[in-house]
């Protein structure tokens, strides 16, 4: 029992599945179970008692924060529109920090305007780190399967590595992974300590045939895990990651338009549901051993 | 002066070699100053001056005196300054900033900006003084001072307090030997990068220690005159304390006995329990004030 309910608690839901305000989505997850929830910006600046009201809610829920979202757009741009992007990662670094939250992600740069050097994306991406120390929050680097450069998650890893700072690591998130159609097998080269999100959503159809059909399936039509055509690729990963010795989070990014107009309650049970198959089914099967201890990071230096 | 030299040869193509963009790249040379806050200037001002400090100055218009001995300068800052983003002294004096000594301040500044420290704006700054600040762990701050050879930053700020020898002899040779801080869990790697990157701090290997408080990681400043002490929470206890903070300044003496007795006769008093007592490789004051504490330290690290 203690081991099932603790692989569940790996599991969290994001606010961005939801609609209603930021008090109704945390009471909704919570009441389903869950033990921690991934806050995004829109919900805290929408509040209507400003972002230190909404912080306070967010601690009287008792839920732990996964991590806050998201930066876009960062990476690789120079002089004035570099200087306007460290400004909004500031804003959403501070918010971050108010939360209660140790994971900022960042989603790889769509924009025209950035820079195509790997050089470029990694002192850029040194430097949002950097302004996270101070705050003790960790910068997730995310391959958006639309991404103008950085697309994938592996070219992402490249970046991290270029970058080479403590406190930046990867994000996944299983929807770019596979409407990328990026081999799994390019995971082993990621260092399990590096991955600081992993993100999960199934999708209803097969294939995706265009980037405009990515981004609209993306943005509308992603359900959880289990509820569509990709199951067995999502418990193979999350197999995978396990085998690894990825022992983070994972968190539902699952961005529907259905479940934006059902009752919140209703939402965040089909999210449990999924939480309890992945939980329970996918990953006790991949435990050989019960109890196994997590062990912790050994602090070597050179 | 070998930092004016190591830039030598940087750009030059036939160099084979991978040597470093400079050893020292701030011009560092030592601590100026450091500042506490807190609400109770005169209780702090006792404690200092029972560790050999001399009020030397206070401050134009508000709250704020300056303390000396031999090389050091420690400011005692009681002004509420009642701005929303800076921190109100508390009664237990905390370490509010280091202010560092580097060959060009707005140089030093700029650069630290442009590698993603964060500035502090000037209208909150404590001080008059117009010295650019970045914001260092938890509350506190990095100031960047120079030309300190050819004036005094406190001669524009500060008044003299009058009949008072403005450069007292340090008691037992004391200087600043380091800064201890506490860091959250998981924080070591995160914090040697912003001090190596930001500062040119170099991370000594983690059986080097000095003093008899062996825990945690030295770095040692670029100009090899003073560390950097960054220590996790204890292992195994339950109730993390994940507050991370600067927590105390260490002074370095080559006689800690000799300097131990000194103030001892000056009324201050050492912990002395297992593991801590005191030796001729250190010695930790009793705390006052609700936790402020002293660390003396044989010099090895200063040349």
């Amino acid at each position: 029992m203690m081991h099932a309910s603790g692989t569940l608690n790996d599991f969290g839901m994001d606010t961005i599945s939801m609609a209603g305000s930021l008090d109704m989505k945390l009471k909704a997850i919570k009441g389903a179970g869950f033990s921690q929830v991934m806050l995004s910006a829109r919900d805290v600046v929408g509040h209507p008692g400003g972002v230190e009201a909404a912080a306070q809610v967010v601690r009287e829920s008792g839920l732990r924060v996964t991590g806050f979202q998201v930066l876009r757009d960062f990476e690789g741009l120079s002089g004035h529109l570099h200087d306007y992007k460290i400004d909004i990662a500031k804003a959403m670094l501070e918010m971050c920090h108010a939360l209660g939250s140790k994971v900022l992600l960042v989603c790889s740069s769509t924009s025209v305007h950035a820079s195509q050097d790997p050089e470029h994306l990694a002192k850029d991406l040194r430097k949002l780190a950097m302004l996270a120390v101070p705050l003790g929050i960790k910068v997730a680097y995310e391959g958006l399967s639309w991404g103008r450069t950085i697309n994938e998650y592996n070219t992402a890893w490249e970046i991290v590595q270029l970058a080479d700072t403590p406190n930046l690591g990867v994000g996944l998130d299983s929807f770019h992974m596979f409407a990328a159609k990026t081999s799994m097998e390019d995971l082993e080269l990621i260092d399990p300590e590096k991955i600081f999100l992993v993100q999960l959503a199934d999708f209803m159809w097969q294939e995706i045939r265009s980037i405009e059909e990515r981004i609209t399936t993306a943005r509308h039509f992603r359900v959880f895990p289990g509820e569509g055509v990709h199951s067995q690729d999502l418990a193979d990963l999350v197999r995978r990651l396990y085998q690894m010795g990825y022992r983070g989070d994972y968190s539902f990014e699952v961005f529907n338009d259905d479940y934006q107009q059902l009752p919140l309650p209703m939402v965040a049970d089909r999210a449990w549901k999924s939480a309890q198959w992945l939980g329970e089914d996918v990953m006790r099967r991949s435990v050989p051993l019960p109890n196994q201890i997590r062990l912790k990071r050994a602090q070597g230096f050179n | 002066m070998n930092n004016t030299t190591s830039n030598v040869g940087l750009n030059d193509e036939s160099n084979r070699e991978a040597i470093p963009a400079s050893a020292n790249p701030l011009g560092l040379e030592g601590i100026e100053f450091i500042e506490y806050a807190t609400s109770k200037p005169q209780a702090l001002g006792q404690v200092l001056e029972m560790m050999g400090f001399r009020p030397i100055a206070r401050h134009r218009s508000r709250e704020v005196m300056l303390y000396r001995q031999g090389g050091m300068n420690i400011i005692v800052n009681a002004h509420d300054s009642g701005l929303a983003h800076s921190v109100a002294p508390t009664e237990k004096p905390v370490i509010a900033a280091i202010a560092l000594r580097v060959r060009d301040a707005q140089q030093a500044y700029k650069r630290a900006l442009s590698l993603g420290a964060w500035a502090v704006p000037t209208h909150v700054e404590v001080m008059e003084l117009n010295i650019p600040a970045i914001h260092g762990v938890g509350t506190s701050r990095i100031y960047f001072v120079d030309r300190v050879h050819d004036f005094s930053i406190y001669d524009v700020d500060f008044v003299p307090i009058p009949t008072v020898d403005s450069k007292p002899q340090a008691l037992a040779g004391f200087h600043f030997f380091g800064i201890v801080q506490y860091i959250g869990n998981d924080r070591m790697d995160d914090w040697i990068e912003f001090y190596s990157e930001l500062f040119g701090f170099r991370a000594l290997e983690s059986s080097e220690h000095f003093g008899i408080l062996p825990k945690g990681r030295i770095l040692k400043s670029a100009c090899n005159t003073f560390g950097l002490q960054l220590i996790e929470p204890e292992p195994g206890v339950l109730a993390v304390d994940e507050d991370e903070r600067l927590q105390r300044i260490a002074f370095g003496t080559s006689d800690v006995l000799g300097a131990m007795k000194l103030l001892q006769a000056r009324g201050v008093e050492f912990v002395s329990h297992a593991g801590q007592s005191p030796s001729d490789k250190g010695a930790l004051t009793r705390s006052w004030l609700g936790g402020l504490n002293f660390e003396l330290v044989l010099d090895g690290l200063a040349s």
